[in-house]
């Protein structure tokens, strides 16, 4: 439904064809993932080794309280935070070991990230907004780059808006240019924080049909969410507590005690 | 079109025109300052050096008792010699007011069509000069009032008056100019002077090498053969003067004066530099979520960093096209006033491209230098840190030293206790804004601190000559007349006659010095009061020996106290122990015990310089005595050829001084202005990140008026805090100011004097400064509404 412009992909990781450079058997693994911060009252466990498997095309969800490491969980597999210890591999990147400048091209190319608070520039126009991620990794030429961001914004009804700043749009606008903005390079990764939470439901209901259109397109979406009522939008619910996660939820369908997903058949994503 | 990163640079640029415009005059001033100065010193130096050497400048000058054209044609001979051309000085005083008299030294030329060495110039009005006429230095016509046309009088050294006609001006560039020393120049042709009583012989000798023209050795043993030559043809050489070959006399103070003024433009620049530090550390945190952003999406710290460059190499491209036209603009009002002052002419015109390239470098290399730091540390943050940790509360207070001993502040009113620990919240954007407001102030001070010194050398030097009056006569009296003469008019308390000599130094080697001046006062006398630094002053019973004055121990740096010297007075050589060294007085200078250098010049009983005391020192008490003891002279039939007073000595100094004392305060309020950007800067930034708090504040009952006192008062405990700082850095930096000022013109340290005054006057300019720098500041917050504040993000 989003065409060629969604799927259309440089040098970056593709759809798995079998295992992955680093012998990771899906797309997204995390493996034994400890996050701990220094704070002013001690050490603090985000994360306590987090094993997660996700395939393509897959779209889930994370569920779990404010502090419960489910943005920390996202942060890893986008690279925006390192663990203390553990690995985490996407795709034929092993995300742990890249440098931070590494990790800025690789992630402009493979993920698009969602957030909360929208983060849009606030001096840059809509258009220009989308067009950005593009610009810094040297992706399509200039003239393509206005066409597919246009496409996009299209994409998510911004079009009419795409010469507006962030400040004359709505909340629920600002979000849909910011899935455009994480579209842009067309990543095969969509890692989104909390991306209906500062939207009325309706606009909220919007961003998840954009969502499940992606998928359908093959797209694979992480989605960190406190609002459990979207399990029942998405293939796999992961509830995390306290840095771990404690339930998986397929498709309705409870796994008790947690057993880590098998590697998936390239054709079955 | 640009590409959105660059739009959003631009955007940012644009968005906060206040910061922009900050940043870019900070730099502005600064690159001007260096332009002004580099311009001025590339334009002058070239300038001068071709209109000097236009003139064929003499390499050497001999003055000789009266000669006639065969001598100059005999060493125009002389296979060394390339050119020789005879010329005539001659004292009067020129009327210039009811009771106002200037000495006036007339130069006699035989051929105005022919000036080979020393050229002067036709100015304006006639050329040559007739019979009875006189053409004016240009740079007399001020101190005269007398213009082409006038009919001026003049006194010759008989005491008679003639009147001349000013038939035109002319310009001479080997003469120091009239406003440094008071009299004034004049060109008129033989029959004139004869007219005037003078002599129709020449008194001095131009001489210009025929090779090697810029070595000055070589030059001096060739003016050494041609002393020879003259003496062996039966004339006696009273005095040689060998000038820096191919340097106007006023190029190392001119190169000196800039030298410092560069200094301080560099300085400004470096100041400009805190302030882009400041702004592009504020500018980063405040952009630390969307540097975040930016890394999300893909960025590379690099590709960051690059934008915040840009960003700053914009603000240095924009203060080059504010500073380049003012620089250059300003120079040439910098180079008319010392082309004026030193009385040459300018003749090029447009920007020295080198000049636009040193400015071009210096506003692009320093911002971009000061903003690497913290574009780096700000670039540095990862993209969970900036999404993250982002938020208000900046500028903590409370854990440092500092903030506990401001905390224990107390019994202040609360919003002055507000402004006070607002100050200590961002310690590294206050150490900066301190720093450049510190060394503004520090160097205010130090301007002043050097104006006092020169002051106090000054007096020193007038101490050291403890008499008010000199009078020189056209030739040796008996002093006994003189004293006498002089004591009999009113006002004066005390008169001394001094003998005076010319001599020069026979060096080991067979070569000669230039002229040192032998004075010779009585033995025992207290009109004069020399700072002795080294050995001893003269004792009544000492012959042969004689106290130098340090200018002559520059002059000879091989000799020191202790040491025997020859020296040739008239046609003799003879042996003299140097006994101890005197302070400066700015020739070198020798003093010996009247009675035997009476002896030895025959001239027991005779002076021809008499020192007058006078019963108050004032300027003007001072020169109508002079006036007094000149009429007296005249009567009894005793000719004088100039008289000199303390108080015109002084008013000729503090002129100086005040030239170079304006030169320093303009440098200095440039900096005072690049620190008062900063200051504005800072409370720009200050004000801006405490939008929140400034709303909290309105939603309590906040009036303007308090937000705007909270917001100036803080600038001010700035001000204030850099003035404290600046009067304890201002000592040191005044000494080397002073030094440098002082081996730059003077040759030698000034003796330091700290100005008092400078640091009061800082407090003033420091606090007016910094409650205007906070004004514009101080005004956006207290407009603030709630609810804007509210809805700010």
């Amino acid at each position: 439904m989003l065409g060629r412009w969604l799927n259309r992909s440089g040098s970056r990781t593709e759809a798995p064809t079998g295992s992955y450079q680093n012998g990771n058997e899906h797309l997204i693994e995390v493996r034994e993932v400890v996050k701990t911060y220094e704070t002013a009252a001690g050490p603090f466990s985000a994360l306590k080794s987090v094993d997660l498997q996700v395939d393509t095309a897959e779209f889930v969800a994370v569920i779990g309280k404010s502090g419960s490491g489910k943005s920390t969980l996202v942060n890893m597999i986008a690279g925006i935070d390192r663990p203390t210890s553990g690995q985490v591999f996407v795709g034929d990147a092993a995300v742990h070991t890249l440098s931070e400048g590494q990790l800025a091209e690789w992630r402009g190319r493979n993920v698009g990230v969602i957030f909360q608070f929208f983060q849009l520039l606030p001096t840059l126009t809509a258009i220009e907004n989308v067009m950005l991620p593009m610009d810094f990794c040297n992706m399509y030429s200039p003239q393509e780059r206005q066409e597919r961001a246009m496409y996009l914004l299209e994409q998510v009804e911004m079009a009419q808006h795409a010469h507006k700043l962030p400040s004359a749009v709505s909340g629920g606008e600002q979000q849909r240019v910011a899935i455009a903005r994480a579209l842009a390079n067309s990543p095969p990764i969509v890692l989104a924080d909390e991306p209906t939470g500062n939207l009325d439901s309706k606009t909220a209901e919007g961003v998840l049909q954009l969502f499940e259109r992606l998928v359908e397109q093959g797209k694979t979406i992480l989605m960190v969410t406190h609002d459990k009522d979207l399990s029942e939008r998405v293939m796999r619910t992961i509830l995390l507590a306290d840095g771990e996660i404690v339930d998986q939820v397929v498709n309705n369908r409870t796994l008790q005690p947690f057993v880590p997903m098998q590697p998936k058949e390239p054709d079955s994503a | 079109m640009p590409s959105p990163r660059w739009r959003k640079v631009l955007r940012d640029l644009w968005g906060n025109k206040t910061r922009t415009v900050l940043v870019v005059l900070s730099v502005a001033v600064g690159v001007f300052a260096v332009g002004m100065i580099a311009n001025t010193q590339v334009i002058l130096s070239r300038d001068l050096a071709q209109s000097y050497a236009a003139t064929n400048p003499a390499h050497a000058i001999l003055s000789i008792e009266p000669f006639d054209e065969s001598l100059v044609r005999a060493v125009r001979n002389m296979p060394e010699v390339q050119e020789a051309q005879g010329g005539r000085s001659y004292w009067v005083r020129l009327k210039t007011g009811p009771n106002g008299w200037v000495n006036f030294q007339l130069f006699a030329i035989s051929d105005y069509d022919d000036i080979q060495i020393n050229k002067v110039w036709p100015e304006s009005g006639a050329w040559p000069p007739q019979r009875r006429e006189v053409l004016l230095e240009r740079s007399s016509v001020g101190p005269t009032k007398a213009y082409v046309g006038d009919t001026v009088l003049v006194e010759i050294p008989n005491g008679q008056q003639r009147e001349l006609r000013v038939a035109g001006l002319a310009h001479d560039l080997a003469q120091v100019p009239t406003a440094f020393w008071g009299g004034a120049y004049g060109y008129v042709t033989f029959d004139t002077l004869a007219w005037l009583d003078g002599p129709r012989t020449y008194n001095t000798l131009y001489i210009t090498a025929a090779e090697n023209a810029f070595d000055r050795e070589q030059i001096g043993r060739i003016a050494e053969r041609v002393r020879d030559r003259v003496e062996r043809s039966g004339w006696t050489v009273y005095r040689m003067e060998i000038p820096e070959p191919g340097k106007h006399w006023a190029d190392d103070v001119i190169q000196a004066l800039l030298l410092v003024l560069g200094a301080l433009g560099f300085l400004s620049l470096i100041l400009s530099g805190f302030l882009v530090v400041n702004i592009v550390t504020a500018l980063l945190a405040q952009q630390v979520r969307q540097i975040g952003i930016m890394k999300a999406v893909g960025a590379r710290r690099d590709q960051i960093m690059g934008m915040y460059l840009t960003m700053v190499l914009i603000f240095g491209l924009l203060a080059l096209i504010l500073a380049v036209p003012l620089g250059a603009l300003a120079a040439r009002a910098l180079i008319g006033y010392i082309a004026g002052l030193m009385n040459f002419d300018i003749v090029s015109s447009g920007i020295p491209p080198r000049v636009i390239a040193l400015q071009a470098a210096v506003g692009v290399i320093v911002p971009l230098l000061a903003a690497l730091y913290p574009v780096t540390v700000g670039t540095r943050i990862t993209a969970r840190e900036a999404i993250s940790e982002y938020g208000l509360g900046k500028g903590r207070f409370g854990r440092g030293l500092t903030d506990r001993l401001v905390e224990r502040v107390r019994g202040l009113p609360r919003p002055l206790l507000l402004s006070l620990r607002n100050t200590f919240r961002r310690k590294g954007r206050l150490a900066l804004t301190l720093a450049t407001l510190t060394l503004a102030g520090a160097i205010f001070i130090a301007v002043f601190s050097v104006r006092a010194s020169l002051f106090y050398e000054l007096d020193d030097v007038l101490e050291y000559l403890n008499y008010d009056i000199e009078v020189d006569f056209t030739q040796p009296y008996r002093i006994a007349r003189i004293e006498r003469e002089a004591l009999r008019v009113p006002g004066v308390v005390g008169a001394e006659g001094w003998g005076f000599s010319i001599a020069h130094r026979r060096r080991g080697d067979g070569s000669e010095s230039e002229s040192i001046r032998i004075l010779a006062p009585p033995v025992g006398t207290d009109m004069l009061q020399p700072t002795i630094s080294e050995g001893r002053w003269l004792r009544p019973g000492d012959r042969r020996a004689i106290v130098v004055t340090t200018d002559l121990l520059q002059a000879e740096p091989d000799v020191k106290v202790g040491d025997e010297i020859v020296l040739r007075i008239g046609e003799r050589d003879t042996t003299w122990q140097i006994v101890g060294v005197a302070g400066r007085v700015g020739v070198p200078f020798a003093y010996a015990n009247y009675p035997h250098l009476a002896r030895i010049v025959s001239s027991v009983g005779y002076a021809g310089v008499l020192v007058v005391k006078t019963e108050q020192d004032d300027a003007a008490f001072q020169s109508q005595v002079a006036r007094a003891l000149e009429e007296r002279f005249k009567r009894v039939g005793l000719h004088v050829a100039a008289t000199m007073t303390m108080g015109q000595i002084r008013a000729t100094n503090i002129f100086q001084f005040n030239v170079l004392f304006a030169f320093l305060l303009i440098m200095a309020i440039l900096l005072a202005v690049v620190g008062g950007l900063g200051l504005m800067g800072t409370m720009s930034l200050n004000v801006f990140e405490r939008i929140r708090e400034i709303g909290v504040m309105r939603a309590i009952g906040a009036s303007d008026r308090a937000v705007l006192q909270v917001v100036i008062v803080e600038s001010v405990i700035i001000g204030v805090l850099s003035w404290l700082l600046a009067a304890i850095l201002a000592l040191p930096l005044s000494k080397l100011l002073c030094d440098a000022i002082g081996v730059a013109f003077i040759q030698k340290p000034l003796t330091f004097t700290f100005s008092v005054d400078g640091v009061l006057m800082w407090l003033v300019v420091a606090v007016i400064v910094a409650a205007l720098a906070s004004f514009l500041p101080a005004r956006n917050a207290s407009r603030l509404t709630v609810r804007e504040v509210l809805a700010y993000e």
